[in-house]
């Protein structure tokens, strides 16, 4: 009955999630060169650089697939999630001031961060748009599906970013631990080529739920291979992550006041 | 009765005494010790101290709670408990509707944003639906008398207007519950005046309100004191009794520090004489007294330069000077051609202590005659407080000594009007 009502305490605090994810595309937006540019600036940059690197030195079996079309459609939902880990990791740091001063569910600060990374998404999937209409490929039917995916990425993303919070407040050389973490999670994952699915890689898929969720992705934007166990398993993953990082944010959270 | 607004039933709070692990690679370090470690008899392990011991209170709507006490002694963990940033070890916090803390104004301003964003943010931190901010808005920047400067990234507001912006985001919040924690010493005089005049109309609509302060005037106006010391509460009564008892106390702990043989050489005691000689503690504003200045110097110190700093207890005096005194009572060259050696004193005599009401501190320096750094130093030398004359009616901050007389006059018979 305690994490029902924590539950709705945090769905009180609704509005907040928004206006301050607000307060973070606002500051950022208003106040650099490129504006809303930035949330595509990255996708765009590393897509560009991949093309070059790979068309010189190797070639992958996209399955007729444009490179980089493949890329991107990898580059992007990566950038979601590694912006809602190491984003929703820094947003009680970053918000110290407020954490030691004021009281609110502090879930808002993680989820708020998670909603402007998700804005950046919005803003740099009208990219990929454009590339498929260059190059000329139609989604087909399955596309309808893409939100499904979308929310178990969220969830899994949400549940390490609460994991990993707490830890980060507490600690503070977490986020350089967290930096490694992510770079070499990007390339043990389907990021920007195809993973090979043979012997003991082929096995950490499905342990790791981003090559599935690329995966899918992929096969339904532009087709491509898929298998329904790793998808199964990465749901059950992150599913499981959400209700774990929750569970643990609530038990640290009673001390979080405490770190002036 | 209603029921009350702010209940503490036996509250104990445990606080560490410094974060004593702050990285991962201490953890590992930390792991073992903390696995063996056991809490001692009082409940401690050995980092922590009691920051509230056993304190148990009810505040009906309406009410106002004073809370003083020396630094260190738990106040602001009353705050912290009641806005649930703290969470009690033991017993019971309970406050009734919503709670706004004017614990540290505008945390959560963004500086990059303008004023008006930051209505909006800040209010919804308070708590308030955005809906209900645009119906405030107006009423709002009316209050924080800000309307020229709603599009100002914040960063660019001067330090009252900062306050002003988030007092008044604070006010309208409409709180049942009001926490006041030394906040308004900053601001303007008439706009502090503004802000107790709406705390006291909260007040008076059944809000209940603590007040942590050591402002003592502030004090007074409360319905009930707590006086706090070192986690335990001292006493709860009407603020009175409280006050007299809190201030006897602090006059005690200062002649306690007096009696303490001398550590170290340099200035070993600063003293305040009053007209006959004796030490005090307490003095009227304008009266006549001599500051003694006890020294031991074992190497010569020549043509001693002697500076005393006054500090006073309520930051506001301070912040604008550079060295952060009041007033300074310096030696300059009058001691040049002196050379100190041994141990003696020296008397500063001052006609008439004009200083503005309140408790003191004084820092007391020596440096040798042309140096540029101090030979000794003393943080707390003394400790005083200066107190208005009895039957004094005026409230201005200083009484100057003076002697008024009619310099000029003319006198005119008064002649009427003529009617047209």
């Amino acid at each position: 009955m305690k994490s029902a009502r924590d539950l709705r305490e945090l769905f009180s605090y609704r509005e907040l999630i928004v206006v301050l994810a607000r307060r973070e595309i606002r500051a950022r937006y208003k106040y650099s060169l490129l504006g809303a540019g930035w949330a595509v600036a990255l996708p765009v940059a590393l897509m560009l650089l991949f093309s070059v690197v790979f068309a010189r030195v190797a070639s992958f079996d996209t399955g007729g697939v444009p490179y980089p079309v493949f890329a991107y459609i990898g580059l992007l939902p990566w950038q979601l999630h590694a912006g809602m880990l190491t984003g929703g990791a820094r947003s009680l740091i970053d918000n110290r001031a407020l954490v030691t001063k004021v009281y609110f569910a502090r879930e808002v600060l993680p989820l708020s961060r998670a909603l402007a990374a998700l804005f950046d998404f919005g803003v740099a999937a009208l990219v990929l748009a454009g590339l498929m209409a260059w190059y000329g490929i139609v989604p087909g039917p399955g596309a309808w599906l893409l939100p499904l995916v979308l929310l178990a990425q969220i969830a899994f993303g949400v549940g390490l970013a609460m994991l990993v919070a707490g830890a980060n407040l507490l600690y503070r050389d977490v986020q350089y631990v967290l930096q490694v973490v992510v770079t070499v999670w990007m390339f043990a994952s389907s990021v920007v080529y195809p993973l090979p699915r043979e012997g003991w890689l082929g096995r950490l898929s499905y342990v790791n739920p981003i090559t599935p969720f690329l995966d899918a992705y992929r096969c339904l934007l532009v087709g491509g291979r898929f298998d329904p166990g790793e998808l199964a398993a990465a749901t059950g993953i992150s599913l499981f992550t959400l209700v774990a990082g929750w569970y643990w944010f609530r038990r640290v959270e009673r001390c979080f006041g405490e770190l002036a | 009765m209603s029921s009350p607004g702010v209940v503490f039933k036996d509250v104990w709070k445990r606080l560490p005494r410094r974060s004593e692990v702050s990285t991962l690679a201490e953890l590992l370090y930390a792991l073992p010790k903390r696995a063996l470690q056991r809490r001692g008899e009082d409940g401690l392990l050995s980092h922590e101290f009691w920051a509230l011991r056993n304190l148990s209170f009810e505040l009906q709507p309406g009410e106002t709670l004073g809370i003083v006490g020396p630094n260190g002694a738990g106040k602001s963990s009353i705050l912290k408990l009641i806005f649930r940033i703290f969470r009690p070890d033991r017993g019971e916090v309970r406050a009734r509707g919503r709670v706004t803390g004017l614990i540290e104004l505008g945390a959560g301003f963004h500086p990059m944003l303008s004023g008006r964003d930051n209505v909006f943010i800040n209010g919804s931190i308070l708590g308030m639906r955005q809906r209900e901010i645009r119906r405030k808005y107006d009423s709002i920047v009316e209050f924080a008398e800000l309307a020229e400067f709603m599009d100002m990234p914040v960063k660019n507001y001067s330090s009252g207007m900062h306050a002003r912006l988030a007092f008044a985001i604070a006010a309208h919040a409409d709180p049942d519950v009001l926490l006041v924690d030394e906040v308004l010493a900053v601001g303007d005089a008439s706009f502090q005046n503004r802000c107790y005049e709406w705390i006291e109309n909260r007040r008076r609509q059944g809000c209940c309100i603590v007040i942590v302060t050591h402002q003592m005037q502030v004090v007074q106006s409360a319905t009930r004191c707590l006086y706090l010391n070192e986690g335990n509460p001292v006493v709860l009564a009407d603020p009175a009794p409280v006050i007299d008892r809190y201030l006897r106390d602090q006059a005690e702990s200062m002649e306690r520090t007096d009696a303490q043989p001398p550590a170290s050489p340099g200035i070993t005691q600063v003293q305040l004489l009053d007209e006959r000689g004796h030490p005090v503690h307490e003095t009227t504003a304008g009266a006549p007294v001599t500051v003694r200045v006890h020294w031991k110097f074992p190497q010569p110190v020549s043509g001693p330069v002697v500076t005393l700093d006054l500090l006073h207890d309520d930051p506001r005096f301070l912040i604008s000077t550079p060295g952060g005194n009041l007033a300074q009572l310096s030696s300059g060259n009058a001691l040049a051609g002196e050379v100190a050696q041994g141990s003696g004193s020296f008397d500063v005599r001052i006609d008439g202590l004009h200083l503005p009401v309140g408790m003191y501190s004084v820092r007391a320096a020596v440096k040798a005659h042309g140096a540029f750094t101090a030979a000794m130093r003393r943080e707390d030398a003394l400790r005083f407080e200066v107190r208005r004359p009895a039957g004094s009616e005026s409230h201005a901050l200083i009484e100057l000594p003076q002697h008024w007389s009619i310099a000029a006059q003319v006198r005119q018979a008064a002649e009427p009007f003529d009617e047209p």
